[in-house]
């Protein structure tokens, strides 16, 4: 009984949802549906890869611009392009990767890029998957987060370190996140839109203990892989965009470095 | 048997033909019989051949025996005899010098100690080859071990002796009959000398002043069983929680086959135990142990083999090596090219690791027209180190005592970084390990480079694309690679084998073909690609006073993140913090100090060897180097070390050890002006030794070669009846000479009525009157 009452609902939902959508679509308020590159095959050299996560009919590698796929492609081809440049790392600038908790080809890539964490969800298997990425030297970048997607994030996140806890990094300006390529400020970081207050970073170490090993850094109430879809389009000033990737590139430094 | 035999037959022992001169002592009136003799035998002849009657086969018998039986005639009558040197008795010295070591308490001789047949025989004045002796010389008898000392009385023959001097012994017993007429020397002993000076110096002279010696063997030449723990090849010093793969060498008789277990102690306290098979009789092998040096300190490990039922020697079952157990940070410079992952999870493992420290320098960004490269570092002991990137002075380099070279291309070092480099390996001894990348090897522009010479692989300067998509390898040990200390990913061999076989594979963008390794190096794993190829992955090589290696693979991370492995499967940090650790392992500090030998009886001198160098490596020749030895009970006793002119910044002293136990010795250097230079440290150990115990059966060859060569005699304990006339027909000392007439030898005789019986004989049967 409670089965078809649940897919009833649910089918109302998702007619409701697609209507929704076909009209904001025909205002050119909502995007085209999404397309996909093959991944990057594993070589050795960097590839930029963006973590993929069920939504309610939202996700899926063919459906309407999923919240895991913001910003995609162009938040990482341009991305790659200035950390490759600015840097000597040598990484793919040709494409990039999605995948999901559960590929095992993740752990090939020690550091991860997610965004939009107000919708992730994790199986149980992918939470094993995830402790087990982070434990083995793992990294993970979290972005385009508004106030709001903290408690469901905070909640995935729990089951996969219950005993782990966040840390402000306003309040620890010495950690070499903020001075891993570029000397960075971490209350003079812009944001693109207001999501939710002041911006600030927030990060869990291993044992909690903020001289060990990061393994996550979570751009809370920001989204700087917007400035990076967008820097060319001058919607933003130069210095603002500047900054994002200036944060960025050192956070993918990090990652690649401790 | 045969002796008797010959001497019934020929009237003299076989000696007295060996030593005496034959000569025919015939007058003119012999000489002259002979001569009608000679006549009569061509009349024969004649004769014989005149009578037609007979045939040519009696013919020819005849005349055999009667020709032989005139020449054995004309034999005896021209008075053959030998002529003999003979020692006047109680006008010649004998030197007897009987070896009192502990290895004389070996009950090989039917269930009788060796030193039975010295106490029997030789023990007292009234002994019965001691008496012999007395009747025709004068004995001077001696007792040696590791001295040699005239015996006063047979109490002090305690057969305790811990180690065989034998060359220092004769010349002892030499020297002290310098100037008497000595008719030769005895030398009763089971011939185990383990004296480091061979005995050829000994031997000439003895041949120099014509001096014989007559070797009495005791004991067996093989033993029937006995179990060996021959040698233990351990290093001097390493840092604490080293796994180490020792080589110990077993010999065995009277138990091929049987499985026993070979235990490692450390200071009592078990460390390692693995089950051995024993080679087959008078073989020896070499088994592989290994153990973990947990605390810090001089050490003394035991490697020993449980005593067998029925053995002969249970004494030799162990051995002990001294292992000096240091801790401390070992710090080795990563130099990396580019932000990749490698260095991340190198540096992870080696955290893990309290005696390493890595530092690294990881280029974050390439240089430009404004702008110098760009470096990350990590693990730095301060701001200034490193601060403009790699070291510019081999005094800064020097520093460190390894050097892991990432992906970092050839040309981003200067001409002179790059000769530092390869003196860091050929001059100060360092430990340099190159690793796979695109910007390594080949592809990095460092063939024909000064750091290309002391690499394992000869590089192809033709090569300068890396591979993509790379190669994929399956890594596997090589044999040389499965007992190699710096490849142990497990505690044992059968463990490791499965581990290797569970890794996941690696990647490679250089090419690096196994027939490139260069003559001297050594592969210790190989990969494998799809397609067939075999790859060097982990290869080195001894260069100058330091070693290189290769890792030709560019992310042994994955074999920490590969999904694969299970999060709490630390392979990857083992394999770096045992490839780390045996990348510094014996570099050398600025002091070092070495003590020959290390382990001594009390009363032996050790000589201390010092090498004191300045930051470039270079030895300091007017150094003020002490050396203070702390003794068992804590004296302390300071010991100036002088240099000694053969090398530059070598220092020599000698202490000699007053107690048993253990000695510290702590070496200090400082410059002329009284700036520190460092400090070095050994200890010595002094105890009695068991080397008597090790290969204790009678060493028969050794002291059939000094007889030989000597003009003596090597006799076993049981044929020494013959002893005093070899002595005295040796010609030595003051001698007489001597007849001895054959012509009335019963073989003589017999020749004669033989050969007239044959002769009667041939005729009856042939009916010949």
């Amino acid at each position: 009984m409670m089965t078809r009452t649940f897919w009833r609902a649910a089918g109302i939902t998702i007619l409701a949802l697609a209507a929704g959508a076909t009209a904001l679509a025909q205002r050119g308020g909502f995007r085209q549906p999404m397309s996909y590159s093959d991944n990057v095959p594993y070589d050795g050299r960097f590839v930029f890869v963006r973590m993929s996560y069920p939504t309610l009919g939202l996700g899926g590698r063919n459906s309407f611009y999923p919240p895991w796929s913001h910003d995609y492609p162009d938040g990482e081809r341009h991305f790659m392009q200035i950390l490759t440049a600015v840097t000597n790392l040598s990484g793919h600038v040709d494409g990039s990767s999605i995948m999901s908790f559960d590929d095992p080809e993740v752990f090939k890539n020690p550091v991860i890029y997610l965004c939009e964490p107000g919708y992730w969800s994790i199986s149980d298997a992918q939470v094993v998957a995830l402790r087990s990425y982070l434990q083995k030297g793992g990294f993970l970048i979290v972005d385009d987060f508004p106030s709001v997607a903290w408690s469901n994030f905070e909640e995935q996140m729990r089951r996969v370190f219950p005993q782990g806890s966040w840390l402000d990094m306003n309040e620890l300006p010495a950690h070499p996140i903020f001075h891993a390529f570029y000397e960075v400020d971490a209350n003079n970081i812009p944001t693109y839109y207001d999501l939710g207050g002041k911006p600030d970073f927030r990060a869990m170490f291993e044992d909690n203990d903020p001289t060990k090993r990061m393994y996550v850094i979570a751009n809370y109430k920001n989204d700087l892989s917007e400035y990076w879809e967008f820097s060319e389009t001058g919607l933003k000033p130069v210095d603002e965009s500047n900054e994002a990737y200036k944060f960025g590139v050192n956070e993918f430094i990090y990652g690649i470095t401790h | 048997m045969f002796e008797s035999i010959f001497s019934s037959l020929f009237k003299y022992e076989r000696l007295v033909f060996e030593q005496g001169q034959f000569v025919l002592g015939a007058t003119r009136s012999m000489w002259l019989v002979a001569g009608a003799a000679a006549v009569a035998a061509l009349y024969v002849i004649w004769s014989y051949s005149q009578v037609a009657s007979l045939g040519a086969r009696d013919k020819g018998v005849l005349l055999a025996t009667r020709t032989a039986l005139l020449l054995v005639a004309m034999f005896a009558i021209l008075r053959p005899m030998l002529l003999l040197k003979v020692a006047v008795p109680q006008q010649n010295f004998v030197g007897i010098l009987l070896d009192d070591s502990r290895s004389m308490g070996v009950a090989d001789e039917q269930g009788r100690p060796r030193s039975a047949f010295v106490q029997e025989q030789l023990g007292r004045a009234d002994a019965p080859l001691l008496a012999a002796l007395t009747k025709r010389f004068v004995p001077r008898v001696f007792r040696f071990s590791s001295t040699a000392e005239r015996l006063q009385s047979s109490a002090d023959l305690t057969f305790q002796g811990t180690a065989t001097r034998l060359g220092d012994a004769i010349d002892r017993a030499r020297d002290e009959l310098g100037g008497l007429p000595v008719a030769g020397l005895v030398v009763v002993t089971d011939g185990a000398d383990n004296a480091e000076a061979t005995l050829d110096e000994t031997i000439a002279g003895l041949k120099a002043q014509g001096l014989p010696v007559f070797s009495v063997g005791v004991g067996k030449d093989n033993l029937s069983h006995d179990v060996q723990v021959t040698r233990v090849q351990t290093p001097r010093r390493v840092l604490k929680g080293a796994a180490l793969v020792v080589d110990v060498v077993v010999a065995q008789t009277g138990y091929a086959g049987m499985k026993v277990p070979l235990v490692v102690e450390d200071e009592g306290r078990m460390v390692s135990t693995q089950e051995i098979t024993l080679p087959r009789d008078g073989e020896t092998q070499t088994v592989k142990v290994r153990f973990k040096t947990t605390d810090v300190g001089p050490r003394n490990f035991h490697f020993r083999i449980p005593v067998q039922p029925n053995e002969e020697v249970t004494q030799n079952n162990q051995r002990e090596s001294l292992i000096d157990v240091f801790s401390r940070k070992e710090k080795i410079l990563f130099v990396e090219g580019e932000p990749r992952y490698e260095p991340k999870f190198v540096r992870m493992a080696t955290l893990k690791d309290e005696n390493l420290q890595l530092v690294l320098l990881q280029r974050t960004a390439e240089a430009t027209s404004n702008d110098a490269d760009k470096y990350y570092r990590l693990g730095v002991d301060g701001p200034d180190e490193l601060r403009v990137g790699f070291p510019t002075t081999r005094a800064e380099l020097f520093g460190y005592r390894g050097i892991i070279l990432g992906s970092m291309e050839a040309a981003a070092f200067t001409p002179e970084q790059q000769h530092m480099l390869e003196d860091f390996v050929d001059v100060r001894g360092g430990g340099l390990l190159a690793i796979g990348g695109a910007r390594a090897f080949s592809e990095g522009g460092w063939a024909g480079t000064p750091l290309s010479n002391a690499l394992p692989v000869a590089l192809d300067a033709g090569r300068r694309n890396p591979i993509y998509p790379p190669f994929e390898l399956t890594v596997r040990p090589t044999r040389a690679g499965q007992s190699h200390p710096a490849t142990q990913i497990a505690d044992t061999e059968e463990a490791a084998l499965s581990k290797w076989k569970e890794l996941p594979p690696l990647s490679s963008v250089n090419t690096l073909p196994v027939s490139a390794l260069k003559p001297g190096a050594s592969l210790l794993l190989s990969g494998n690609d799809p397609r067939g190829g075999e790859q060097v992955v982990l290869a080195h090589q001894r260069y100058g006073s330091g070693k290189t290696l290769i890792l030709g693979v560019q992310d042994t991370w994955l074999w920490r993140m590969h999904a694969k492995m299970a999060v709490n499967d630390l392979t990857h940090y083992t394999f770096w913090q045992r490839l780390g650790r045996w990348l510094v392992d014996g570099v050398p500090d600025r002091v070092m100090v070495t003590a020959s030998p290390e382990r001594v009886q009390r009363g032996e001198p050790v000589t201390l060897i010092a090498t004191v160098n300045d930051e470039e490596y270079r030895g300091i020749n007017d150094a003020r180097v002490l050396a203070r030895v702390t003794a068992p009970s804590g004296k302390v006793e300071d010991v100036p070390m002088e240099w000694t002119v053969e090398e530059d910044g070598e220092f020599r002293a000698r202490f000699t050890p007053a107690e048993d136990g253990l000695y510290s010795v702590a070496v200090e250097g400082r410059t002329k002006a009284g700036v520190d230079v460092g400090r070095g440290a050994v200890s010595v150990k002094a105890a009695p030794s068991d080397a008597e115990y090790f290969d204790a059966a009678m060493r028969a060859p050794l002291l059939r070669r000094i007889a030989d060569e000597t003009g003596g005699r090597f006799l076993r304990a049981a044929d020494t009846q013959s002893l005093v006339d070899a002595i005295a027909y040796s010609g030595r000392g003051v001698t007489v000479v001597e007849e001895k007439e054959l012509w009335d030898m019963p073989v003589v005789l017999l020749m004669l009525l033989g050969l007239m019986a044959t002769e009667w004989l041939y005729r009856r049967s042939r009916g010949l009157a």
